[in-house]
C-alpha cells in the first residue's frame, strides 16, 4: 500500500457535513469549518467586509450582512427549490476553501476521497462531485461510515453509528464494500435534535426568546442523556431580559430521542446478518461523527441494545471530528496512482 | 648463535646474574612458560652510539650510562618480574607473564625515559637514546628461547639501522625457526657439535645413523623437533616418531574439537536466550494488548491490529482492501463517465 507521500501530489480527506466540514491532509494538515458560506449582501457590506465570501464562524457572525447559506443539507448539497444554485455556488467555494485551508503548494496536484451520507442518492453524489471538481484536480466519493471503519482499519463485521448535523449513517462493514443493503441513513441527527430540543424549550418555557443557533450552541455545551447528568442552567432572553432555565431534562429528552430509531437501524442491519455472526457484530460497534459526543449516548445506546438485542458494546471513536476525514485520507493515500489519473 | 658466548664479567657491577647464569635462568623461564601456555616477552635494547659516548667522554661514562638505562628499566618495568642481562652494549630484558601488547608498551616507555636522560660532561648536556627490538612467545613458530633472541635482535638491527630512538617488532618467527631447525638438522647429521642449540636441547644426543633412510625421516625429524620432540634414538625413528606424530595430532586436535563444540554450544545458548527473551517480549505485548482492548471494549478490532505486525493474515487484508479500492474507483469512474456524457446536466 503507497502510504508514503507522493512528492508533488495532496492527498486530501474531505467529510462534508451539514454542519461542519473538516479536511485532513497527506501534509499533516487538518482544519474543521463551520459548513456556513456568507456573501455579502450589497456594495456597502462588501466595503465593511473587506471580502467577496466568508466562511465558517465568522459567516454565520456576520450573517446579517450577508447571503448566508447553509449549503448541505442532510449531508448533501440543497439543490432543490429556492436558492439551489446559491447553495450550489457556496458548496464549491466551501469545498474551495476546506482544500485551501489544507495549504496545497503551489503546482502541488490535490487528489481528493470526500464522503457522502451512506445513502445519499446519485444525484446528489454527482452534484458533489462537480462542486469538488471546480478545486482539485482528481476526486472521488465513498460512504462517510466507510470512511470511517476504513481508517480504523475495522473492516470485518463491524457496525458504524456516524451521527452527523442532517444524517445519521449507519453502515454494516463485513469485509468488502458496504453496499445498499449495508447502509441506512435516517434523519435523527444533530439538526433533528435542535429541532426537538427547541420544541421542549417552547414547552418549558413559551415566553422564552431563542434562535435555532443559540439552541445548537446550548446543545453542544450541555448535551447528556445520562440519569444523573449535572443540571443545564441556561439564561434566556424573556421581553429582552435574561432568565435562568433549567433545561437539563429538555436536553436529555431532546438528545435520547436518537437512540430508538439508531438501534432499529443496527436491528435491522444485525438481523440481516449472518446469525452465525450476529453476536460479533453486536459487539463491535462505532460510534462517530459530531453526535457522538453526546455525553453518555454510547451507554445509552448499548443499554437499547440489550434491551432489545439482548447484547451490545458500543465504542465511541477518540476523534470525533476528524475520524471520516482521516478515514477518507487513508484510502485517497492508499488508492493506486492509477485510479487517480483516470479520474482527472 | 648464543648471544650470551662472549660476555664477560663485567656486569658485575650492576648486581646482576653472570651472562650465564642470566642465560639459563631465562631458557628456564621460556621453557616454563612454554610449558603452561604462560606469555612472555623480550626486549633486545641498545643504546644509541654508546661506543661514541665512550671514545668522547671515557669508560666511567659510558658506565654510567649503562647504570642510568638499566634503573629506567627498572623503573618502568615490575622489577620482580624482570631478568636482566647485559650483552655488549645491549641489554636483554625477559618480562615473563607479560602479553605481547607489554612489549610495545614497555618499548615506548622505555624510549621516552631515554629521552628524559641526561648526563653533564665538560660543560655539556648529553642525552641517548634506545633502539629496541620486541619478541613474544604467542607466535607459533616463537618455540625456542633462540628463536626469541634472534628475532629481538633482527628488530633491534632495523631500529638501530633506520637511525634509532625507536623500536621494532620484525615477526620473522617463521623465518628465523626455520633457519634455526636448518642448522640443527645440519648440525644433527654432522654429529652435534657441542656448544650448539642442539647440544643445549639434548646434549646426550648420540651420532646420527649413518644408515638413516632419507626422505620420510627427514622430514618426520623435522617436524618433530619443530614440536619440541626430543629423539633419542635416530634409528628407530619411524616407529617412535610415527608413534609420536600420533599422540600429538591427538593431543593438536583435542582442544580444537574440544573449541569447536563449546562454540556451538555458546551459540546455542545465545540462540536459546533470544528465543526465550523474544517469547517474554511476546508475552508482554499480548498483555498489554488485552489490556487495552479493556480498556477500549472492543477486542477484535485491536486483535486485527495485531495480526499485522506479526505478519499474519496481513496478506489477506492488503488483497481485500485493493478490491474495496477498485469497487469505489470503478463507481466513481462510472459516475464521472455519466456526468461528462449528459455534458454536466443533471441527470
Amino acid at each position: 500500500m503507497p502510504a508514503a507521500r507522493t512528492p508533488g501530489i495532496l492527498h486530501v480527506g474531505l467529510d462534508l457535513g451539514t454542519s461542519r466540514t473538516s479536511i485532513a491532509a497527506s501534509n499533516g494538515q487538518r482544519e474543521t469549518v463551520l459548513s456556513y458560506v456568507g456573501y455579502p449582501k450589497d456594495v456597502v457590506s462588501r466595503k465593511l467586509l473587506g471580502r467577496d465570501v466568508l466562511f465558517g464562524q465568522e459567516a454565520a457572525d456576520k450573517r446579517l450582512a450577508l447571503d448566508f447559506y447553509r449549503p448541505l443539507g442532510a449531508g448533501v448539497i440543497r439543490s432543490e427549490g429556492a436558492g439551489a444554485e446559491g447553495n450550489a455556488r457556496a458548496a464549491r467555494d466551501l469545498i474551495a476553501e476546506a482544500v485551501r485551508r489544507a495549504r496545497p503548494q503551489a503546482g502541488e496536484l490535490v487528489y481528493a476521497v470526500i464522503g457522502a451520507p451512506a445513502q445519499a442518492s446519485l444525484k446528489n453524489k454527482e452534484a458533489i462531485m462537480q462542486a469538488a471538481r471546480t478545486c482539485v484536480d482528481s476526486v472521488m466519493l465513498c460512504s462517510e461510515p466507510f470512511a470511517v471503519a476504513y481508517g480504523l482499519d475495522m473492516l470485518d463485521d463491524v457496525l458504524v453509528i456516524d451521527i452527523g448535523a442532517g444524517t445519521t449513517d449507519l453502515c454494516r462493514m463485513r469485509g468488502t464494500m458496504p453496499e445498499e443493503s449495508d447502509q441506512i441513513t435516517n434523519t435523527f441527527a444533530g439538526d433533528w435534535v435542535d429541532e426537538r430540543l427547541s420544541e421542549e424549550i417552547r414547552k418549558l418555557a413559551p415566553q422564552a426568546q431563542f434562535t435555532r443557533e443559540m439552541v445548537k450552541s446550548l446543545k453542544e455545551k450541555h448535551s447528556n442523556v445520562s440519569a444523573n447528568a449535572p443540571a443545564a442552567i441556561v439564561e434566556l432572553p424573556v421581553a429582552g431580559k435574561p432568565q435562568p432555565f433549567d433545561l437539563t431534562d429538555a436536553i436529555r429528552t431532546a438528545c435520547r430521542g436518537v437512540v430508538p430509531p439508531i438501534v432499529d437501524g443496527l436491528a435491522q442491519l444485525i438481523a440481516t446478518f449472518d446469525p452465525e455472526f450476529q453476536p460479533r457484530l453486536k459487539q463491535r460497534v462505532l460510534l462517530a461523527g459530531g453526535g457522538s459526543q453526546i455525553k453518555g449516548l454510547d451507554l445509552a445506546i448499548e443499554a437499547e441494545m440489550r434491551q432489545r438485542l439482548g447484547e451490545g458494546r458500543v465504542v465511541r471513536v477518540e476523534e470525533p471530528l476528524y475520524a471520516g476525514a482521516a478515514g477518507a485520507l487513508k484510502l485517497a493515500e492508499e488508492m493506486p496512482d492509477e485510479f487517480w489519473e483516470k479520474l482527472k | 648463535m648464543t648471544p650470551f658466548q662472549d660476555t664477560r664479567s663485567r656486569d658485575q657491577g650492576h648486581g646482576l646474574f653472570s651472562p650465564r647464569e642470566t642465560e639459563q635462568l631465562m631458557r628456564v623461564e621460556f621453557e616454563r612458560a612454554g610449558r603452561h601456555g604462560l606469555p612472555l616477552v623480550c626486549l633486545l635494547i641498545g643504546i644509541d652510539r654508546l661506543g661514541t659516548l665512550q671514545d668522547l667522554y671515557g669508560r666511567e661514562t659510558r658506565e654510567e650510562v649503562l647504570g642510568a638505562s638499566l634503573a629506567a628499566l627498572r623503573r618502568v618495568t615490575r622489577e620482580h618480574d624482570l631478568l636482566l642481562a647485559l650483552q655488549e652494549d645491549r641489554i636483554v630484558a625477559l618480562f615473563p607473564h607479560s602479553q605481547p601488547e607489554l612489549g610495545a608498551l614497555l618499548a615506548r616507555k622505555l624510549l621516552e625515559a631515554a629521552r628524559e636522560m641526561r648526563f653533564e660532561r665538560e660543560g655539556r648536556s648529553l642525552r641517548i637514546s634506545f633502539s629496541i627490538g620486541v619478541a613474544h612467545n604467542r607466535h607459533r613458530d616463537a618455540i625456542s628461547f633462540d628463536t626469541l633472541l634472534s628475532v629481538a635482535e633482527e628488530g633491534l638491527a632495523v631500529a638501530d639501522a633506520a637511525g634509532g630512538d625507536r623500536f621494532v617488532e620484525t615477526e620473522l618467527y617463521q623465518l628465523i625457526e626455520q633457519q634455526r631447525r636448518a642448522r640443527e638438522q645440519q648440525a644433527l647429521r654432522a654429529g652435534s657439535a657441542p656448544g650448539t642449540p642442539a647440544a643445549a636441547v639434548a646434549p646426550s644426543a648420540p651420532a646420527a645413523p649413518e644408515a638413516r633412510a632419507p626422505g620420510l625421516g627427514d622430514t618426520l625429524l623435522d617436524v618433530l623437533s619443530a614440536m619440541g620432540v626430543r629423539v633419542d634414538d635416530p634409528g628407530r625413528l619411524d616407529k617412535q616418531s610415527l608413534t609420536q606424530l600420533l599422540f600429538r595430532l591427538q593431543d593438536a586436535r583435542a582442544p580444537k574439537e574440544h573449541g569447536d563444540l563449546a562454540e556451538e554450544r555458546r551459540k546455542n545458548d545465545i540462540l536459546e536466550r533470544r528465543i526465550s527473551k523474544l517469547v517474554a517480549q511476546l508475552g508482554v505485548t499480548e498483555s498489554e494488548l488485552q489490556r487495552i482492548a479493556l480498556l477500549k471494549n472492543v477486542d477484535l478490532g485491536i486483535a486485527s491490529i495485531y495480526r499485522e505486525p506479526q505478519g499474519l493474515g496481513a496478506e489477506s487484508h492488503v488483497q481485500r482492501k485493493r478490491e474495496m479500492m477498485k469497487e469505489i474507483f470503478t463507481a466513481n469512474f462510472q459516475m464521472k463517465r455519466d456526468i461528462e456524457a449528459r455534458g454536466g446536466q443533471e441527470p
